[in-house]
């Protein structure tokens, strides 16, 4: 399918330590707990924020290398902002000229698709001034009809499921 | 002789076996004789029937081999074998006549003659080709034989020996055969003058090289390709007269595609070049080096690299072994070492390409060869790579530069590590190293690595002097001072590194260290809101916990925390009355204290270090001394340390220290405590900075008492239940305080802190003490579990802490496997029955097994293994029974709960054979409406999908159930538990692992639909596990 490798060489970010979400850090009770789990019964509400998207997208693995978006530095928390039903994700290719921008914008288009409720309406966009031909790429990762259709040919599809094989640390084994 | 011919003749018609067992033992007992045999055969012997002359030789060579040893004697032996080997030139008795001679070989009366005649008779009229694989088996073990007996028979033979012999091993193919052919070519190769017949010998093993083999599944033979491979290889590295032949052989393997043959190869290179000698090793360096150069650059895979490596190792030592003595400076270092060393250097000239990696692992695979190749290397790479580092052009790089740095510190380390000696290799250029890394400790970016880098030198044996691990304590202290988010990803590796110092300086860390770490501790707690600041004392807790278990810091750490804590709990007068107005935020700080306490504790036991004990005289009665004072100033004012938490986690510490106490100690110690029990004086044991604990009297069974008091009760169960058996409490009447404890456990205690702290005490008691208990035991076995249990006039809170009461009495029992352990579960079936405490009684059944935290080994109580296992063995299927009973539906619930909670508290191995008939009662349980039942199901039956594959699944037919029941757990809706949705979702998730596809699809569209509701859950675990649950649906 591709035979141009378009960044043969990038720089792999170590993953940052799991430093626990912004939110839960302020929210901390008085009492050093041994059990996280311990207050999962309390019913109070966890609404979607932009540490859970970033959780949901940052395991996807790059099209060209053995590596999470994460590690590449393509997607970050700070990149991420959420509405009551709509969520702007913005994402940073490693080279300005990568042609691999269209299939990881669909990778994530895909993973929150299926991972999201319905409710929400997602906008991805390349980070302003990243990319050469940004418009481009924007308006086809928008355009709903252009999304259907690549999902319509089995050997990208394919590839977008390479990409998805992982969820947040949990291997996938589609068996 | 009648008998003997008779036998003979029904042999030859039947072939039965009880002939030749008569036969021999006729032989044996004198009735007959081998000639009368040889003479009872004659004619057959002579046949010109071919059928009836092979029976013939093939009866004697039966009667031969099953005819005791004593028998045959010389002449006898000499006959015989005079007689097979004529046989041997006929292709029809070649098999019975090798059979005899078989065994004949092994029999200590055989003489040289025969050997010679055996020998002779084999090589010339044995046609290998012509025979199938058990008789050319049987060639090769007589010759094996004869090799291990008569060697040097056969060594007379010289080359006519080997002349013979490798034609009959030439074209050998069948496995079985080659792993003896190989045993007697080693042999050949060492014992025997091969010099005439090298090439040939090279040409009957090379052939094999590689060895393609894979054995046929099921292969009831168990010669496995690495059998084959290592015999090989030993007849490879036999000799150094193969060398020149085998070099470009293995060259030649080295450049096949196949990864076997490639790892095999290399393999067999590390075996055979320290054989093959320098001499030849020098002349193929050039060659070798240039093919291991593409397996560790351009490596196939990890394990290629690594044996490349090996082997490059190998070939280095082997050129430069010899010559160590001669060796007296850098410049005497010439060829390959030299050559590439400086290819390495060369490439390390750009330390940020992907290649300065595998150069570097060459370089380090270097300082393991010999010290001369070693000092080179180190000499070559260490300044070169300072200088880089320090080159302000190359600044980009030095994150990389650092790395290979430290790889190179490691290596060398480690190979010291090996050889017991001091690491003088590094010693000349530590000044240069200690430079660099620590300017690399500046700068965030390559802070990491230089941190690891120090790590390493810090552990290397006698290399750094203590001034200079003063000196990287000052720095790597400087940056404790910085803020926490710059540190954020360095810190366990700062805490590694000074750690790793101090166990070789402790001082150092101790007085530079410490000091900076404690400061930046407030002596009084963080307010309410201010969450940032309870997070900073967290982490520097937690730090120091991690940082002081060598023996120093640990004394340090306890002195100033325990300070810090009786501060807290006893603040100044003018802080009183703000604290006693809202003691909560200092009782979380001074939790945090004590849990860093105990983690520093726990780490210390898990490493057996023995000055843990010495804390029962320091900690422990400064811990008591804060906890009993508060517990008498609470009658005036609210006070830190009454807070059932910060008890338990004493507890902790108090229980880990005492467990450490030798017994003689511990003696003493139980006297004390009996002291504090029983009359509540605890001067002895309850010293300390606050006098009120020594001036008044505790008394925790008294009911007028206050609660605060009772909770002290907790301590001193922590400490009780970690006392050998032979470190008992003084009691007069043991029975009566076991008593007095349980009733008080009913109608006193006021929280479950205390009661199971009651509980603990009874529980070790019996369990130590069972043997004096047995009245006591009888005694509730018969009177108490009425008065109590199956009282329904008494509440119901009473009863359920009474089979709480008989649950630790069982459990008592049961870890020592004692009979009364089963008598004592009996009461609890009937309770079945009863709907009020059903299900207490049922859940009893299933916590009895489960581990504590209180009859362990840790806590010298008595506990046999497989206790389980036995209880298991009976409860288990008795259960089952019960479940499966319609009759009675009170009872059968009952079963299903006390199976579950039975089930969670016990290893899959214990109910792995019982699981196809649990699941359908598992799924049954499912329908109860308690939510933890349902999590321990579900959990369950995870548990059980372990290891289970589509095509042997126990659930698939249960599918529609799971899919329907799971769907329904995991809704908010139904469901308000979040654990239950979060198993219900693991489940809906491997199932598609566990049942085939075509079974699941019908829900497929139905899975999908649904689990897009939950993706809307409120809990963000319960959508992060809807998330995978439904991820795995997708193609």
């Amino acid at each position: 399918m591709r035979d141009e490798v378009f960044n043969p060489n990038p720089v792999v970010f170590s993953a940052p330590k799991a430093s626990g979400r912004q939110s839960d850090l302020l929210a901390h009770s008085l009492w050093v707990n041994d059990s996280p789990s311990s207050d999962d019964e309390a019913d109070d509400l966890e609404p979607i924020d932009q540490d859970e998207i970033y959780d949901l997208i940052r395991s996807i693995y790059d099209p060209e290398h053995p590596n999470t978006l994460e590690e590449l530095r393509v997607v970050s928390a700070p990149q991420i902002t959420v509405g009551t039903n709509r969520i702007k994700v913005e994402f940073t290719p490693t080279v300005p000229h990568c042609g691999m921008s269209t299939l990881i914008g669909l990778c994530i288009r895909v993973r929150l698709l299926r991972s999201l409720p319905e409710r929400f309406k997602v906008d991805i966009f390349l980070k302003p001034g990243s990319h050469q031909s940004e418009m481009a790429v924007n308006k086809q990762l928008n355009d709903k009809e252009r999304v259907a259709a690549a999902l319509e040919n089995p050997v990208l599809l394919d590839t977008v499921e390479k990409c998805l094989s992982n969820v947040d640390g949990h291997e996938l084994d589609h068996a | 002789m009648e008998t003997t011919e008779k036998l003979v003749q029904t042999w030859m018609a039947s072939g039965r076996e009880e002939e030749i067992e008569e036969i021999v033992s006729d032989i044996e007992h004198d009735r007959t004789s081998l000639t009368d045999v040889v003479k009872a055969l004659g004619e057959y012997l002579t046949a010109e029937d071919s059928n009836v002359l092979q029976k013939g030789v093939e009866l004697l060579s039966l009667i031969v081999a099953k005819c005791p040893t004593g028998k045959l004697n010389k002449q006898s032996v000499r006959v015989l074998t005079a007689f097979f080997c004529g046989k041997l030139d006929d292709m029809v008795t070649v098999k019975p006549a090798l059979h005899g001679i078989a065994t004949l070989v092994s029999l200590p009366t055989i003489s040289p003659a025969e050997v010679t005649l055996i020998i002779e008779g084999i090589f010339q009229h044995v046609k290998m080709r012509a025979l199938v694989q058990d008789i050319r088996f049987k060639v090769f073990s007589i010759i094996d034989t004869l090799m291990a007996y008569h060697r040097d028979v056969l060594k007379s033979y010289g080359r006519r020996f080997l002349d013979g012999y490798i034609p009959l091993a030439e074209g050998e193919k069948d496995p079985r055969n080659l792993m003896v052919a190989f045993a007697i070519a080693r042999v050949l190769i060492i014992e025997f003058d091969i010099s005439e017949h090298v090439e040939s010998m090279f040409n009957i093993l090379f052939c094999y090289f590689p060895i393609t083999f894979r054995p046929p599944p099921n292969d009831r033979y168990g010669i496995s390709s690495l059998d084959l491979k290592l015999a090989l290889r030993n007849c490879l590295n036999a000799t150094p007269a193969f060398g020149p032949l085998a070099i470009p052989v293995f060259l030649e393997k080295l450049s096949a595609t196949s990864r076997a043959t490639k790892r095999d190869t290399l393999q067999t290179l590390v075996t055979c070049l320290p054989v093959y000698g320098s001499a030849l090793a020098r002349v193929w360096a050039r060659k070798l080096w240039n093919a291991l150069k593409l397996e560790i650059f351009q490596p196939v895979d990890p394990e290629t690299e690594e044996e490349a490596l090996k082997a490059t190792q190998a070939l280095v030592k082997t050129i430069y072994a010899d010559e160590e003595e001669a060796m007296e400076s850098n410049e005497d270092m010439h060829g390959l070492a030299r050559d590439a060393c400086e290819e390495c250097i060369q490439i390390l000239k750009e330390p940020e390409k992907s290649q300065a990696k595998p150069a570097t692992k060459v370089l380090c695979t270097f300082l393991s060869t010999t010290p001369s190749v070693a000092k080179y290397a180190i000499s070559q790479a260490i300044p070169h790579l300072n200088q880089l580092f320090r080159n302000p052009d190359e600044a980009s790089a030095r994150t990389a530069t650092l790395f290979l740095l430290t790889e190179m510190i490691k290596a060398t380390r480690d190979s010291a590590a090996k050889a017991t000696e001091t690491n003088s290799a590094l010693s000349p250029y530590k000044d240069d190293l200690l430079a660099v890394l620590t300017v690399g400790l500046k700068s965030q970016s390559t802070r990491n690595i230089a941190l690891s880098g120090l790590n390493a030198l810090c552990s290397a044996t006698g290399l750094l002097s203590d001034e200079e691990y003063g000196y990287v304590v000052h720095n790597a202290s400087e940056l404790l001072e910085r803020s926490r988010e710059e540190l954020d990803e360095s810190s366990d590796l700062l805490i590694e590194l000074l750690k790793t110092i101090s166990d070789i300086a402790p001082r150092h860390v101790v007085e530079q260290t410490l000091p900076i770490l404690f400061s930046s501790l407030p002596d009084s707690a963080p307010a309410r809101t201010d969450g940032p600041g309870r997070e900073k004392c967290w982490q520097i807790l937690s730090a120091v916990a991690k940082l002081c278990t060598q023996a120093e810091l640990f004394e340090n750490l306890v002195i100033r925390l325990t300070t810090k804590l009786d501060l807290l709990c006893f603040p100044s007068s003018e802080q009183v009355a703000a604290i006693a107005a809202d003691p909560e935020p200092s009782a979380a700080y001074a939790h945090m204290i004590l849990k860093a306490l105990y983690q520093a504790l726990a780490s210390k036991a898990i490493m057996k270090h023995v000055d843990i004990a010495k804390y029962l005289d320091r900690l422990v009665p400064s811990l008591f001394n804060v906890f009993v004072s508060s517990a008498f100033l609470s009658e005036e004012r609210p006070m830190v340390a009454s807070e059932p938490r910060l008890i338990e986690v004493a507890g902790q510490i108090i229980n880990l220290v005492v467990q450490s106490v030798p017994l003689q100690k511990q003696q003493l110690y139980a006297a004390s405590l009996s002291q504090a029990l029983l009359e509540g004086d605890v001067r002895s044991i309850a010293y300390g900075f606050q006098k009120v604990a020594t001036t008044r009297s505790l008394s925790i069974f008294n009911e007028a008492n206050t609660p605060a008091q009772r909770n002290i009760l907790h301590l001193l169960a922590s400490a009780v239940i970690a006392l050998h058996k032979e470190a008992r409490l003084s009691l007069t009447n043991v029975d009566a305080f076991l008593d007095m404890l349980i009733g008080w456990t009913l109608t006193v205690a006021d929280n479950d802190l205390q009661k199971l702290s009651a509980l603990h005490i009874v529980s070790s008691i019996v369990n130590r003490q069972v043997d004096e208990l047995l009245s006591f035991l009888n005694n509730k076995l018969e009177l108490f579990q009425a008065a109590e249990i199956c009282n329904q006039s008494l509440s119901l809170d009473r009863r359920r802490w009474a089979i709480k009461a008989w649950t630790w009495l069982t459990k008592a029992l049961l870890v020592r496997k004692h009979a009364l352990a089963m008598s004592f579960t009996e009461p609890l079936y009937e309770r079945f029955n009863d709907e009020a405490i059903a299900w207490d009684a049922a859940k009893a059944i299933g916590e009895i097994p489960a581990a504590d935290k209180v009859l362990t080994k840790a806590n010298h109580a008595d506990v046999k293994i497989l206790y389980v296992q036995r209880y298991v063995g009976v409860v288990l299927p008795r259960l089952i029974a019960f479940s499966k009973d319609g009759e009675n539906p009170t009872k059968q619930t009952a079963s299903l709960v006390a199976l579950t909670s039975l089930i969670k508290s016990i290893p899959k191995a214990a109910y792995a054979h019982e699981i196809p008939s649990l699941i359908p009662l598992l799924l049954r349980g499912l329908e109860l409406p308690d939510s933890e039942i349902r999590s321990n199901i579900i959990d369950t039956l995870l548990v059980a999908a372990e290891g289970e594959s589509p095509e042997k699944s126990l659930v698939a037919e249960h599918s529609t159930t799971l899919v329907n029941t799971m769907l329904k757990n995991s809704k908010v809706q139904d469901m308000p538990s979040s654990r239950v949705r979060i198993s219900a979702l693991r489940y809906l998730a491997i199932l598609p692992s566990i049942v085939k596809y075509e079974v699941l699809h019908p829900y497929k569209a139905t899975l999908l639909r649904e689990l897009a509701v939950v993706l809307d859950d409120p809990k963000r675990s319960v959508r992060k596990e809807a998330v995978i649950a439904r991820s795995v649906l997708f193609p």
